[in-house]
């Protein structure tokens, strides 16, 4: 049975909402990324786009693209508020849909047609989106997730695109092959070295040739160029690790404030942890030198959520894989192998006071928010991003260029 | 060197012995069975340079002699065998000859004089306690000790001498099982720790044993003595954590329960726990127990509900179904008693019937940390 998959993709997400709370931004050039020195883009308007600035550039370089530009900071908190609302509006008219990021979805409408018409379904949605969010948003609708998500970046902005069965090969032909999700600069570039410019080239070439030159990566490739996917709509969205890190706004080579924002990041995960009832058996720390080197060192610990056994360790760590005598420029901690469940108390080690503190610790910051209550060592060091529950099915919210 | 024995008592007592033996030894003689003939009695002798495990067999002989034969080899052959007299010959070429009804093999052997001697334990203390209990004693703690190479004072069973009682006590920091004696004890003071590998082959020796054990001990080593073997082995050298002093003194609430219905129970639940936390949630209200257990990944979830006779306040508590469900299938009484005294700290598991005069056995559980 062919499958009807809707894309649906706020256009500049971040920038539609800004200019939703403040009304003087609209038609004006707008920034919405990191203000200092080593702030990225997050998002831009469609006015800035003719200076050739996009998402992912160091907003350094695009005041000096777009000096007029209007520069925000933005607020992920608001944004995912209005994330959430758009979500509202698509689960009452789709039951099996993917929250694939902060401004993206997709739909399953297949066997709609019987009844209504899958377009004109999509459509109709579309339309109450923009009338009860006011944000503008567009959709692609086919037969799978790819060609649908190629379509909308085609329809963009503020509208809609339908393929038709059959059609999915002959829409792709005369596309970039940088359009297939998947090909980054790199890829590009070694296509393009292979003389490759259009989806129609690859999709004429064989399938083995493309597995030679880019390895498993290629025979995807190949298959997206030639509009087959069949991977499903899955609607929740499982974490596999957590993480903070953190870039410098100057490189800095002052270990007690490294250590103290380790455990600051430590502290904010492990209560992240235990909020989600999980529990975390691999750690990693990675720095990256001022010359960009980065390193990065994990451990495999016991199932554990209790700050206590997690900071040392992280600590340990930080000890071993800090040996160059160079500043850092960005430091980080990973949990990954979670699974669900609670911390383990030790019969020697875990006295009572200190559990009753955890929790009653925990009570606050479940009330209070999750700067509420710090270690003094972690004092100061708010300057960690914030971090909502990150166990809620819901996918992080991540820079548009950071997507995967 | 020559002598006649009888194939399937060797064979009884070098199975025994090959329990000591490793699979892989960085010391190639330690592969081998020590066969050390003096006129009409053999001993035999295995070791891993920890422990080292000996007895003395009956054989037909007038001969001396010292040679470390290949124990695998001579087991596997001796597995063949039906019930019949098979003669050892030391031949010149560095070889043994065993001859049967069936005809002969050569095996070649080791000297003697390579094997490692077992160390002679200075100015022992010595207590004597029947095997079966010891055995028990055993059984009761060992499956609590822990795994952990980075604690290994925690990876053996402690035992605890004194003239009014003798304790072992075994735990992983998760849990823990005390098993104490009034009926036997020793005529000093003494602890030490012992590593779970030589319990594990007394424990299969011992159980059901009419015959006393010799334990002499010092501060290195101990060694069992019983009918005609002996085990020496090296003690776990460190300092046992003090258990005594997590153990609750005050728990107001008391659940009991029949064993075999909370440990089915627990069983039945704990499939559908998470399958790396294993997971479980006691609810006590009243006399109800539910026990539930979800694994949210899966989206299995159960629940039951069991009658009890629960004294104290109403309250829930988590504890990993693994403990709970090694402790109660440890456990032979019909009723058990679950002490509680809050969510954070320890249950203890007792049996309320089936002990001997003076036997008692304290069970300890830590439970998890329940977000309220």
């Amino acid at each position: 049975m062919t499958k009807n998959i809707l894309h649906l993709d706020l256009d500049t997400f971040f920038v539609s909402v800004e200019r939703k709370l403040d009304s003087r931004l609209q038609g004006k050039p707008i920034l919405v990324g990191g203000l200092s020195d080593r702030g990225v883009v997050a998002a831009c308007s469609y006015e800035t786009r003719g200076y050739g600035i996009h998402s992912g550039m160091p907003m350094k370089m695009a005041k000096e693209l777009c000096p007029n530009a209007i520069r925000i900071k933005g607020n992920a908190g608001t944004y995912s508020k209005h994330s959430d609302e758009v979500t509202e509006i698509i689960k009452e008219y789709v039951p099996l849909f993917e929250k694939s990021s902060i401004d993206e979805f997709y739909a399953d409408l297949s066997g709609m047609d019987r009844f209504f018409g899958s377009y004109k379904y999509a459509s109709e949605l579309r339309q109450r989106i923009i009338k009860e969010t006011g944000l503008p948003i567009s959709f692609g609708l086919s037969v799978n997730k790819v060609v649908s998500k190629v379509a909308t970046g085609e329809a963009k902005p503020n509208n809609q695109l339908k393929i038709d069965y059959g059609l999915e090969k002959t829409f792709l032909a005369p596309l970039s092959i940088k359009k297939i999700p998947m090909v980054g600069d790199k890829t590009y570039q070694t296509l393009r070295n292979l003389g490759l410019r259009k989806v129609g080239t690859v999709q004429e070439m064989p399938m083995d040739v493309m597995q030679r030159v880019l390895g498993k990566n290629g025979t995807v490739i190949w298959k997206r160029a030639n509009g087959i996917d069949h991977t499903p709509v899955i609607p929740f969205w499982e974490r596999k690790s957590i993480s903070n890190e953190r870039t410098f706004d100057k490189d800095t080579i002052d270990v007690i404030k490294l250590r103290g924002l380790l455990i600051a990041m430590t502290e904010n995960l492990a209560y992240q942890l235990r909020r989600g009832e999980k529990l975390t058996a691999c750690i990693a720390v990675k720095i990256r030198y001022s010359d960009f080197n980065t390193y990065s060192k994990q451990m495999r610990i016991p199932y554990t959520s209790a700050d206590h056994i997690l900071i040392p360790k992280i600590l340990e760590l930080f000890k071993t894989l800090y040996n160059r005598r160079l500043l850092v420029r960005l430091i980080g901690i990973r949990f990954s192998h979670l699974v669900s469940g609670n911390y383990q108390i030790n019969l020697f080690e875990d006295t009572e006071e200190a559990l009753n503190l955890y929790q009653a610790m925990d009570h606050i910051r479940n009330r209070y928010g999750d700067k509420s209550v710090v270690r003094a060592s972690a004092m100061g060091k708010n300057t960690i991003g914030r971090m909502h529950n990150p166990f809620n099915g819901q996918p992080p919210i991540v820079l548009a260029h950071r997507k995967q | 060197m020559k002598f006649i024995v009888s194939s399937t008592y060797l064979l009884k007592q070098l199975q025994v012995l090959g329990g000591v033996i490793n699979n892989s030894n960085t010391l190639p003689i330690l592969d081998n069975f020590l066969f050390d003939l003096k006129q009409n009695k053999l001993t035999v002798s295995a070791s891993d340079l920890e422990t080292t495990m000996s007895s003395v067999l009956n054989v037909d002989s007038d001969n001396e002699g010292v040679i470390a034969v290949p124990a695998r080899l001579l087991l596997e052959t001796l597995k063949t065998f039906p019930e019949q007299p098979l003669t050892f010959v030391v031949e010149d070429n560095n070889t043994v000859e065993i001859s049967s009804n069936h005809g002969k093999y050569a095996l070649a052997y080791a000297d003697g004089a390579e094997f490692p001697k077992a160390v002679e334990l200075a100015n022992p203390s010595s207590t004597t306690i029947l095997g079966d209990i010891l055995a028990t004693a055993i059984n009761k703690t060992i499956f609590a000790a822990g795994n952990d190479d980075l604690r290994p004072v925690m990876s053996g069973v402690f035992f605890q001498f004194s003239p009014e009682n003798l304790t072992f006590v075994a735990t992983d920091a998760h849990k823990l099982v005390k098993y104490q004696r009034e009926d036997v004890s020793a005529s000093q003071v003494a602890e030490f720790i012992m590593p779970k590998k030589p319990l594990n082959l007394l424990k299969g020796i011992l159980a059901g044993s009419e015959s006393d054990v010799v334990i002499e001990y010092n501060d290195s080593n101990a060694k069992f003595s019983f009918d005609d073997t002996e085990l020496i082995c090296r003690l776990i050298d460190g300092k046992y954590p003090n258990y005594e002093a997590v153990i609750p003194k005050e728990n107001p609430n008391m659940l009991t329960i029949s064993r075999n219905q909370f440990l089915s129970s627990v069983r039945r639940v704990s499939i559908f726990s998470n399958k790396t936390t294993h997971q479980i949630r006691l609810k006590i209200a009243g006399a109800e127990l539910n026990i539930s257990a979800e694994d949210i990944d899966y989206s299995n979830r159960a629940e039951e509900r069991l009658t009890c006779a629960y004294q104290g306040d109403d309250m829930q508590i988590g504890f990993n179904s693994r403990f709970l469900t090694e402790m109660l299938n440890n456990l032979t009484s019909d009723e058990v008693s679950l002490e509680m005294s809050l969510p954070n700290r320890a249950g203890i598991l007792t049996p309320s019937d089936g002990l001997d005069e003076g036997e008692h056995v304290t069970m300890l559980v830590m439970p998890v940390m329940l977000n309220s």
